[in-house]
């Protein structure tokens, strides 16, 4: 491969890789920083490259090899993650005149509900191990096959099943526990009270019944809840989409709160 | 016990100052999956119906506390004594240990042993007190293979 083509070939693959750092760093800065030097690196080892994988799963190796040495995606989080960060902004006088500026000034300071699962996503699967998490991130929302996890994070395809089986049963306890969308005894509300808060003037029913994942709960298989959940990340890049600023200062906002936790609790 | 088939029925064999019980089956999976699912102590109660918890980390000289249905008022306290990664784990306490072993068929398939010998000059004495293991045992195996072979079947 010429450096023009893997330029090219990285540009192609930018908008995902950025994304699947961001999930696991919760970190904008983290995600520049990692996703420049993955590009660094696929230039000082181009002529390694053999063309045995994609360049794209080539990319994420490299990427997801980064990320799993950086401080901020190793450190994992509670699964209660958002009721300790609601109550501390809830605790900060300037957090809700902070984000109504991002939505008042914004042109992605949108708040949709569909995002806010997203974010909720990425928070709640941070409480995984993160071999758990970048394996179901790599399979369900970046959409590589199993045999291309292997490669990616350099393990066998029996170790990628094992990450993907337990991080998703994990996955579906934790959200069947908390999430009042899919269960009405759910103890996190959060999506509706924010929606109250930007959108005074909708109906959160009606809105909550656009979310398919919402309007099939009662009846839909957890198994495949989760499934639409993932598919909702899959369709949102969160640098761009509509309430993107919004969401990104949500989870910077969350990451700090879990640094100082972790710190308070040893992690 | 060398007398182990691989049926999934659990056989015990009792001797004045020893019992020893035991049980083998063959899993459709990578004996890596199997291992996995044997020292992720965390993860133990999500997939095995006999033990309510296990605390500890599953590495050779750790120390473990287990409590089983099997006794739910007794917690455990093991010790890791052997551990030879995809192969055998040993944890026990004074009074005995539990050996389990991975051997790769070589067809996709792994043998799952698992054998637990108590005893000791005092055996007699408590001998009553302790229940049998054979349906525990039994639990244990088949749910460490559905548990094996569903994660071996995810697409």
């Amino acid at each position: 491969m010429t450096p023009d083509l893997l330029t090219k070939e990285f540009e192609a693959a930018l908008p995902q890789l950025k994304s699947y750092i961001l999930r696991i760093t919760a970190s904008v800065q983290d995600t520049e920083d990692i996703v420049q030097d993955t590009f660094v690196k696929a230039i000082e080892k181009l002529e390694s490259f053999r063309g045995e994988s994609s360049a794209k799963t080539w990319f994420f190796a490299i990427a997801s090899n980064l990320a799993k040495d950086n401080f901020r995606a190793k450190k994992r989080w509670p699964e209660n993650v958002t009721d300790i960060c609601k109550a501390k902004a809830l605790a900060n006088p300037d957090y809700f005149p902070e984000v109504m500026h991002i939505q008042q000034t914004s042109a992605h300071g949108q708040f949709e509900i569909k995002e806010h699962i997203t974010f909720c996503l990425t928070c709640i699967s941070k409480s995984l191990p993160l071999e758990q998490q970048i394996c179901i991130l790599l399979k369900e929302v970046y959409e590589f096959k199993v045999a291309e996890i292997a490669q990616i994070i350099d393990n066998t395809e029996a170790m990628v099943k094992y990450y993907l089986h337990t991080g998703r049963s994990t996955m579906i306890n934790v959200f069947d526990g908390r999430c009042a969308l899919i269960n009405k005894e759910g103890a996190c509300h959060q999506c509706s009270e924010l929606n109250g808060i930007f959108n005074p003037k909708q109906n959160f029913e009606v809105e909550k019944n656009k979310v398919e994942m919402a309007r099939v709960a009662e009846k839909g298989e957890k198994d495949h809840l989760l499934d639409l959940r993932l598919q909702i990340m899959k369709e949102i890049n969160p640098f761009s989409s509509n309430g993107a600023d919004l969401q990104l200062h949500h989870l910077e906002h969350n990451r700090k709160i879990m640094e100082n936790f972790n710190e308070k609790n040893q992690d | 016990m060398d007398n182990l088939t691989a049926n999934g029925k659990a056989i015990t064999i009792k001797k004045t100052f020893s019992r020893s019980t035991g049980i083998s089956i063959d899993i459709k999976s990578d004996p890596s999956v199997i291992w996995a699912l044997l020292t992720n102590a965390s993860d133990y109660t999500r997939w095995n119906t006999t033990v309510t918890s296990l605390e500890g980390s599953i590495a050779k000289g750790e120390k473990l506390l287990l409590k089983s249905y099997l006794d739910s008022k007794r917690i455990f306290k093991l010790t890791v004594k052997e551990y030879e990664a995809e192969k055998k784990l040993v944890w026990g306490d004074a009074m005995g240990s539990r050996v389990f072993t991975l051997m790769a068929k070589g067809n996709g398939q792994t043998n799952f042993t698992m054998v637990e010998k108590i005893g000791g000059p005092l055996f007699p004495l408590f001998a009553k007190m302790i229940p049998p293991f054979d349906e525990s045992f039994e639990k244990f195996a088949h749910d460490i293979k559905k548990e094996a072979e569903a994660i071996t079947n995810t697409k």
